[in-house]
């Protein structure tokens, strides 16, 4: 069983989380949980990887980020919301994304090499 | 949930309170705190949540850019690029350990030394003549005491990189060495204390001892060796260990988040050449002047007097270079 890559897989953590953001605001825990369970547990986002990105994604302007009492607890938290400039930036990575796969599958073995 | 709340202050403990650093603090605490609920909700019992939102925190030199402490990792690269060693957690555990065994071994050979002259005073107070055996008994004392300084060297013998190298250690590690050296700040100063408290008492059982049983007055000599060699015992096992934590401490440059943690440490430098020469063999000198002189003279009573006379030059040798 081979694990996941953290190099390859940080340069698409923004685009996961842009993804998720896409149709409705979202929080910390509610991102982390759903890019667990989209990849079928298979990757794990640390804490840290999630509020860094977080930050630089505020700060390129892709997503805003307000306070928002949760309606279950009531608990106040801190809520992102993708802006266009972040949709655009997705759609960006997305081609960038189709053209690196493209390649790099190119030079993958059919059988894996075995 | 408050073994989270530990570890999200300790791990924030030593940045400095900016925004983005409370910010970050608060953001990560509520995503620990959402994932714990959930862990709790599907029936994990507490330690097994709280195990698990610790190792998937990460680790916070991933936010150092974010938090605007990213001089630290920054340079960190620079060292790696320039030879510099990182040395690991693991590493530094092994580091304190072996530190404070060599430290309790040193001193043991102190406490050996200092007593090894008691089987003379013994002898001469008893009238035993048993020469043989006091000498016998002090050569014992001192192979004990160098077979003893000679291991501790080997075992440190390893870590002379530490010293030697460029190394530096990450923001974790240092907490922890940190936090160590909080924890052992009471132990030390009792150490230290009663260190003191024992050698100035020294006195007190020869003054008794000669006032009540003036024919055995060397019976309060020797009582004054052993409260000097224990309290002496004490002063070199806590000195030892403080250095130990000291020197992982500092290997981080002062301007760095590690370096922070030790900003009152000043190393002691000579700006004359010639006199960093001399004194890195200072203490060895004047240990070979003691152990000759004694030796000669026989006159320990008094060649004890080279410790003070040694320790005030090299202050003074200091405050002038």
């Amino acid at each position: 069983m081979s694990s996941i890559s953290s190099d390859i897989i940080r340069g698409y953590n923004d685009t996961m989380i842009l993804y998720l953001l896409w149709d409705a605001p979202s929080y910390g825990y509610e991102i982390s949980k759903r890019i667990r369970s989209l990849s079928d547990e298979k990757y794990l986002i640390k804490e840290t990887t999630l509020y860094s990105a977080f930050t630089r994604l505020e700060k390129n302007g892709f997503v805003e980020s307000f306070s928002e009492n949760a309606t279950i607890s009531g608990k106040r938290r801190t809520y992102y919301r993708i802006t266009d400039k972040g949709r655009q930036y997705y759609r960006e990575k997305c081609a960038e994304w189709t053209l690196t796969k493209e390649v790099v599958e190119k030079f993958i073995k059919e059988d894996g090499g075995i | 949930m408050e073994t989270i709340r530990n570890y999200l202050e300790t791990m924030f403990a030593r940045l400095p309170i900016t925004f983005e650093v409370q910010k970050a603090k608060n953001e990560l605490g509520q995503m620990m705190e959402d994932k714990y609920t959930e862990l709790i909700k599907d029936g994990k019992t507490e330690n097994e949540a709280v195990g698990i939102v610790i190792s998937e925190f990460g680790n916070l030199d991933e936010l150092a850019e974010e938090l605007g402490i990213s001089s630290f990792v920054i340079q960190g690269n620079q060292k790696a690029a320039a030879g510099i060693r990182s040395v690991a957690l693991s590493e530094v555990k092994d580091y304190l350990h072996d530190r404070t065994r060599a430290a309790y071994t040193v001193a043991l050979g102190v406490l050996l030394c200092i007593i090894s002259c008691c089987g003379y005073l013994l002898d001469v107070s008893w009238n035993w003549r048993g020469a043989v055996y006091a000498t016998c008994f002090m050569f014992l004392m001192i192979a004990a005491a160098i077979g003893l300084f000679m291991f501790s060297g080997f075992v440190m013998g390893k870590w002379k990189f530490l010293k030697q190298k460029g190394c530096s250690v990450d923001f974790a590690t240092a907490e922890y060495v940190h936090n160590r050296r909080e924890s052992f700040r009471v132990t030390f100063a009792m150490m230290i204390t009663i260190g003191v408290i024992l050698c100035i008492l020294s006195v007190l059982p020869v003054v008794i001892v000669t006032s009540l049983f003036s024919w055995r007055s060397g019976l309060g000599v020797v009582l004054m060796f052993v409260f000097i060699g224990i309290g002496v015992f004490l002063l070199v096992a806590a000195g030892n260990m403080n250095a130990g934590f000291s020197t992982i401490l500092s290997l981080n440059k002062s301007d760095t988040m590690g370096g922070s943690f030790v900003p009152s440490q000043k190393q002691v430098r000579y700006n004359n050449n010639v006199i960093s020469q001399i004194m890195s063999v200072y203490w060895p000198t004047v240990t070979c002047i003691y152990l000759c002189w004694s030796f000669l003279s026989f006159d320990w009573h008094i060649t004890w007097i080279v410790w003070v006379i040694a320790a005030v030059v090299q202050q003074l040798i200091r405050a002038i270079w």
